[in-house]
């Protein structure tokens, strides 16, 4: 029965990596997982639905510690419920500081999946968001960004709705093997639960690490406030040039309008969205 | 203009005359056609004398005494004359011999420049300028339509005023949507053909950053992301150093400025004073056309009731003070607003929780927040601290959200809605007519 | 089964003799049949009580192992059963007086009718005895049939209905059995042809009474009630709770174990004593009565979750429930069995499994039910035990739940604010910090209300008072993090566990002799629940030793009392006051806040429902974060309570219960803080009062009043 029904679900699934790292929170910066990796392997886990028998490897590459550890079994935590080989993640383990690309091109190559998903930026280190680019560089696969969803999966073709900015979206087919990267347009990641991170396992790949050397010579310090941008006013005379600075800012306390007529209320607000430009 | 005087008793006459019906046209006739510049207030006597009306002089200051300004500046007629004065007094910058390039890719939304376009744009220049006696070119590689700034002659000259000394424009079919691959194509070909120093794109979701890491990759750079600041390096090998945003955002990166560089808006202040040639240029060879594996069908309608709180621009929010819900959303998609409520018009079932706004429900980033009926209890207010504008339509002036709110309108909220939907509709309406 | 046909098998040869003899000698051998019939009857009865015993013995031990002390449990049963329990139930004195008259006449009864008709020892005393018990039961039925006559809602009805039939059957039936014993048996009545009749209905009487007693008493019928509740108070959970005692800190789970169940999937999760103390239920519904969640017309209500456990755990479908059901979900859809999940995995389309997600999640833990269940069940336990598991197993947390999990996960409290500005509402205040003090008197534990606007009004006010006291206090500031509290009741034992461990570790670091807090909710976490926690070495075996836990109202009590603050007299209108759950059925605290607002000078204005009987302001348990929708809103009808209290400004000492009851709309009261009432009132000490007379004497009398 069981084998049975296995092999007929194998025909329509898909095999999909999930690239994840480890993220960083803004506030306390403590490790956990990534927002947009997160995102992505919700979108891999809803393919379930649509793609019975689809498997999932989650990958990472990076070292293993206490604290990154919890962070990539957070991951694992989100697998309740379903199946698709999430009981664990393959890690490929290589020294703090090293460049993740070339050992996750190499296991990527190997293993050959038909969709790699990943977050589009990485929430520590360089985060430059050119490691789904280096890859399809590398692989010579289509790429497409800021996904919003997986419509569906036929004959090697995916159909998928890319987002643009404002909530708008874009249908594109694409020919797989494919990358796809994440960013905060995709919809949200489910909660991890407890008890499968604390049960899940890591398969550890060795690979072939070699150090970032252009990174390591990187001056790193933590974000400074960028200043706020002077409105700056070029005017003819000395006097213009006076009057611009010394009047009073404006926005300081709205405009209230009182006692009017709704239509004059109306034409106020009218004025308003229309400078705004939010009225189409 | 003939040199004699010609007089009009009569008119002269309707201008001396204060009560006649004709006196404002008069005198605004003859202040336009006096070469002295003055308005109504000055303009040629019977004898061929200027005249003065001192009382016409002047405006009415914002404590209500009356100013008078000798530099004559206050009227709005002559205001503009200055502008358009100093816009011309720009200095024409043309480079012939450039010394090396800056390849720039904007975004071109919309086909305009739009302002991280021309801060990238700024960049570059500096980039270009640094040294007076090589000076280099901005060549700018344009997808899709160029719809210009302004209209009339000014509508041609944006690219040139900011910036721009060369214009690669590729107005096909090939590159409209989402075609990084035949984008990169082109590029490819500019690089081969011109091999600028530098490439900037503007590290922007409309585009710029997808196309600006692909460019990287394929020219083998390690492109600099998210740079914000630029400033000359003697050490570093392309004689720039940049500092970058990484990883989200949390960290400044410090490093020489590669070749590919994609930088964030307000990385450099856009240009003002000169105006370029912004010459049109063709690439020599063909492009080689590439077999596409991505294929973009098209965007989707999106309704805008459906997008996600935290995405939306325009948010029309309710609170207790809406009686009639169905004229709210009535009012709602005409707009095109996204739908937002209080936490009392969840509580009490008009709308669905996910439409909550404030500290226990969705934190708010729409360009304008018009809030209806709502007074702004402090977690209200608080989800909706990052809102460029706040209108706000209640019944109570003393309510926290008017103090808050940028546009506050007081009175019935089903009414001012109602005429604010009758206006959108004509206008619309209007629209359509005429097109 | 079997025993039902076996007891008709009786009945049956019984009338088989009637037909084969009808003699004159009637009389005699009808006596002589009745006595011969009797013992069998009662001993087939108890065997098959014993039989349907064993087999619900089974059923509970389905569940986990738990430590229980059995002998001492048994032991301790009798004083259970008739201090502690009618302690609850004495809260009704009908009921109260109705119940001893029906259970003290039925054991009385029972043990007598095995004595003189099961054994034949036809003592005449011991045959009076039964009268008079059987007697007393028959009075107690004829209560309990006027109760039934005409029901509250909250009762459970079905079996339940013929209850006072079967009561009037055994007690009528052992009465006339008896009469004969004492020669009280009128000659008259069993002569002729009619005395087979007779002596055929009596038998029957017996045999209805008996199987109802005996036979339904362990095989499910209402009677159940005596022989699992009976169980239920010896192997309780929680023996803190009987004479007089309090527990109500939640279990914690062992997650050192790998492979102990993190909550409750099935059934058989539950510990054995947990099932037992299900079946226990009476079904009186007085916890539906009391539920705020079932008042506002959320989907859950304490009896009907009860009935699905026992459900579950002895599988079968909901159909048979006959009282009151989840508002908004009909009866006889839910089905269980013992190891079958007790809420679906995934949302099913035919059938549904037994509970709801929505129904656990609606719980406020306010712990009225709790307190207000005759049997000493255990509501929240439960829920909170199946709350685990959707947390930790599944990750389904709603609505809001999961961020604010991740939020106590990744930044220390629920908001997702920056640790490092816990402190920041009190810039200008200079609060003096544990770190450089190392050693006060008074730890000052602020709370998540911290970061939040209104109550950093209620903190201010603290503070101010503290001053005037002039008492030694200290903040941890930016050290402190969230008690865990709602991670706990939201089921995140592990986010819980996290806090209260660092928490605890913070604070072994400094010597204080108390810690004050104004919310009760980290009040009771800290007091009750952080002992579960403790390593060697921090503040050694007894955590709660070494320093105590203060609520702020009970901590300007005692000030007031020292005659350290002195007050300015009331001048507003009339005030009543809210009790917190988690202060007052939680930890037993009425009186101190009510002492303050004497001592303010203020006439409290009681609510129809307060002290142990306050209503909750819906803001307990994560309740406001999962959102569960329901007709009404918790805080509406607790306001509307205060309405009809007729005070226009209602007094409270929980941040939880502020927020809420001011985000009631168009509210006819004011809500304030007790702290915020303290700090207006306040004024200069005389000159003359600074040697620091108590007030002790007067607070005394205080007490008194506001009890009475």
């Amino acid at each position: 029965m069981r084998p049975e029904q296995q092999q007929k679900q194998q025909k329509p699934g898909i095999d999909v990596a999930v690239l994840v790292s480890i993220g960083r929170h803004p506030t306390t910066g403590r490790a956990r997982r990534a927002e947009q990796d997160a995102r992505g392997l919700e979108l891999a886990l809803a393919m379930e639905a649509e793609l019975p028998g689809s498997r999932i490897d989650v990958l990472h590459a990076g070292s293993q510690d206490v604290d990154s550890e919890a962070a990539l079994r957070s991951y694992l935590g989100m697998a309740t419920g379903v199946g698709m080989g999430l009981e664990s993640m393959t890690l490929l383990e290589q020294p703090e500081g090293s460049d993740a690309i070339l050992p996750l091109v190499e296991h990527l190559a190997a293993t050959s999946p038909q969709l790699v998903i990943t977050g589009a930026r990485a929430e520590r280190g360089e985060g430059s968001g050119l490691l789904p680019y280096a890859l399809a560089e590398h692989l010579g696969w289509p790429l497409v960004n800021s996904l919003a969803s997986i419509e569906t999966v036929e004959n090697g073709v995916i159909t998928l709705l890319q987002a643009l900015p404002r909530g708008q979206r874009r249908r594109l087919k694409v020919r797989l093997p494919a990358i796809i990267s994440v960013d905060e347009a995709a919809p949200a990641a489910r909660q991890s639960a407890f008890g499968p991170a604390r049960r899940a396992t890591f398969l550890v790949a060795p690979t072939t690490s070699e150090a970032d050397s252009e990174l390591a010579q990187w001056h790193l310090s933590p974000a400074r406030k960028r200043p706020k941008r002077l409105k700056i006013i070029k005017a003819a005379s000395a006097r213009d040039r006076f009057k611009a600075a010394a009047s009073k800012a404006e926005g300081k306390g709205g405009q209230v309008l009182t006692d009017v007529t709704p239509e004059q209320g109306a034409e106020a607000i009218y004025k308003l969205l229309k400078e705004e430009g939010v009225l189409r | 203009m003939s040199e004699i005087i010609r007089r009009d008793p009569r008119r002269e006459w309707i201008a001396r005359n204060r009560l006649h019906p004709d006196h404002a046209s008069v005198l605004a006739a003859l202040g336009v056609n006096s070469e002295g510049g003055g308005a109504a207030s000055e303009w040629l006597g019977p004898n061929g004398v200027v005249r003065k009306n001192p009382r016409a002089i002047g405006f009415i200051g914002p404590n209500g005494v009356k100013r008078i300004d000798r530099s004559g500046l206050q009227q709005g007629r002559q205001a503009a004359a200055t502008t358009t004065a100093a816009r011309d007094s720009r200095r024409r910058v043309t480079i012939d011999q450039p010394a090396f390039l800056v390849a720039v890719v904007p975004d071109l939304t919309g086909g305009r420049l739009s302002s991280h376009d021309k801060d990238l744009l700024g960049l570059a220049r500096r980039v270009a300028d640094a040294d007076a006696e090589q000076p280099g070119a901005v060549v700018a590689i344009l997808f899709g339509e160029h719809k210009g700034e302004g209209d009339g002659e000014h509508k041609e000259e944006a690219l040139g005023d900011a910036g721009i000394d060369r214009v690669v424009h590729l107005d096909d079919e090939l590159y409209a949507g989402f075609a990084p691959e035949a984008r990169l194509a082109v590029l490819s070909a500019v690089e081969r053909e011109m091999t600028p120093r530098f490439w900037l794109l503007p590290d922007s979701p409309l585009g710029g950053a997808d196309l600006g890491r692909r460019l990287a990759l394929r020219l083998g750079e390690r492109a600099a992301t998210g740079v914000w600041q630029v400033e000359v390096d003697n050490e570093a090998s392309l004689g720039w150093r940049c500092t970058t945003r990484g990883a989200a955002g949390s960290l400044d990166i410090q490093r020489p400025l590669p070749r590919v560089a994609l930088a964030l808006a307000e990385c450099a202040e856009p240009m003002d004073e000169t105006r370029h040639a912004a010459k049109c240029q063709t690439l020599a060879a063909p492009i080689p056309i590439t077999l596409s594996r991505i294929e973009d069908l098209g965007q989707v309608a999106v309704d805008p009731a459906g997008v996600a709180l935290a995405e939306a621009e325009f948010i029309l929010s309710g609170g207790n003070g809406v009686k009639q819900w169905d004229a709210f959303h009535h009012a709602a998609k005409v707009l095109g607003a996204t739908e937002g409520a209080s936490r009392v018009a969840v509580d009490d079932g008009f709308m669905a929780r996910d439409r909550q706004v404030g500290a226990t429900g969705t934190w708010v980033t729409a360009r304008v927040y018009m809030a209806v009926g709502i007074s702004g209890a402090i977690q209200h207010l608080q989800g909706i601290q990052r809102c460029d504008k706040v209108v706000a339509i209640n019944l109570d002036p003393g309510c926290d959200m008017i103090k808050r709110a940028d546009l506050a309108v007081i009175g019935d909220s089903t009414q001012i809605l109602a005429a604010l939907v009758a206006m959108v509709e004509q206008q619309r309406g209007g629209q359509r007519d005429a097109a | 089964m079997d025993g039902k046909c076996s007891a008709q098998g009786w009945v049956y040869s019984a009338l088989a003799e009637v037909c084969r003899r009808s003699s004159p000698a009637a009389k005699d051998e009808v006596s002589t049949m009745l006595e011969t019939l009797l013992p069998i009857l009662i001993f087939t009865a108890l065997a098959l009580a014993v039989i349907g015993a064993v087999r619900r013995i089974r059923l509970w031990r389905q569940g986990r192992p738990s430590r229980v002390n059995l002998l001492q449990g048994l032991m301790a049963l009798p004083r259970r059963y008739l201090v502690d329990l009618h302690h609850v139930v004495g809260r009704d004195k009908m009921i109260s007086n109705t119940h001893v008259a029906t259970a003290g006449g039925f054991v009385a009864a029972a043990v007598l009718m095995i004595l003189v008709h099961g054994l034949g020892i036809a003592n005449p005393l011991l045959g009076g005895l039964l009268l008079l018990a059987s007697t007393s039961m028959f009075v107690g039925s004829l209560f309990v049939a006027r109760r039934r006559l005409n029901p509250p809602a909250r009762l459970s009805k079905g079996p339940w209905m013929r209850l006072p039939k079967s009561l009037m059957a055994f007690s009528i039936g052992v009465f006339l059995i008896t009469l004969p014993t004492v020669g009280l048996l009128p000659d008259g009545l069993v002569e002729g042809s009619g005395s087979w009749l007779l002596a055929l209905v009596l038998a029957g009487v017996v045999v209805w009474g008996l199987g109802e007693m005996f036979f339904g008493m362990t095989w499910g019928g209402p009677m159940k009630h005596a022989f699992a509740g009976a169980l239920h108070l010896a192997f309780h959970r929680r023996a803190e709770r009987f004479g007089g005692g309090r527990s109500t800190g939640l279990k914690a789970l062992n997650l050192e174990d790998e492979a102990a169940p993190l909550g409750v999937e099935k059934p058989t999760d539950f510990t054995w004593n947990q099932l037992l103390g299900f079946d226990a239920c009476v079904q009186c519904g007085r916890c539906e009565a009391v539920c705020p969640a079932f008042a506002a017309g959320q989907p859950l209500n304490p009896k009907k979750l009860i009935q699905d456990m026992v459900v579950g755990f002895a599988g079968g479908s909901d159909a048979g429930y006959a009282g009151s059901p989840y508002p908004g979900k009909p009866v006889g859809e839910h089905q269980g069995a013992p190891h079958a999940p007790i809420l679906a995995p995934v949302v099913m389309k035919e059938g549904k499994a037994l509970v709801d997600a929505e129904t656990l999640w609606s719980c406020t833990t306010c712990r009225a039910c709790v307190e207000e269940c005759p049997m000493m069940i255990e509501h929240v336990d439960a829920i909170v035990d199946m709350r685990r598991h959707l947390t930790l197993e599944r990750g389904k947390t709603p609505n809001k739940g999961a961020e604010v999990l991740d939020n106590l996960i990744a930044t220390d409290n629920p908001g997702g604010f920056d640790p490092g500005s816990r402190l920041n509402w009190a810039a200008d205040l200079n609060l003096p910090l544990m770190a450089d003090l190392k050693q006060v008197d008074v730890l000052l534990w602020l709370g998540d209300g911290a970061f939040d606007m209104r109550n950093q009004r209620t903190l201010r006010a603290l503070v101010k008072v503290l001053r005037a006291a002039e008492v030694d206090f200290a903040v941890l500031g930016a050290e402190e993090r969230d008690s865990g509290d709602v991670a706990r009741r939201l089921g995140d034992e592990a986010t819980f566990q996290s806090l209260a461990k660092r928490n605890i570790a913070t604070l072994a670091k400094y010597r204080f002799q108390q810690i004050v807090t104004c919310d009760p909710h980290s009040f009771h976490v800290l007091g009750n629940e952080y002992g579960d926690f403790l390593q060697e070495g921090q503040g050694g075996s007894d955590f709660n030793a070494s320093y105590e836990v203060r609520h702020h109202s009970t901590f300007i009590a005692e000030l007031y009392d020292a005659g350290r603050l002195t007050f300015a007299p009331w001048k507003g209108g009339s005030v009543t006051y809210h009790d917190p759950c988690y202060l007052g059925r939680y930890n037993g605290e009425y009186e101190a806040p009510r002492r303050v607002l004497k001592a303010l000078g203020i006439q409290v204005a009681e609510m129809e429902r307060s002290g142990l009987r306050s209503r909750c302001c819906g803001g307990g348990g994560g309740a406001p974060i999962t959102d569960i929708p329901g007709e009404r809103r918790i805080p509406d009808m607790r306001m509307n309570d205060v309405k009809e209290s007729g005070a226009e400004l209602v007094a409270v000492g929980c941040p939880q219960c502020t927020a809420m009851l001011e985000g009631v709309v168009d509210a006819s009261a004011e809500v304030r803080d007790i702290a915020e009432l303290v700090a207006d009132a306040l004024v200069e000490r005389p000159a003359g009062d600074v040697s620091g007379v108590s007030r002790r004497t007067t607070a005394v009398t205080t007490a008194e009043e506001v009890t009475l």
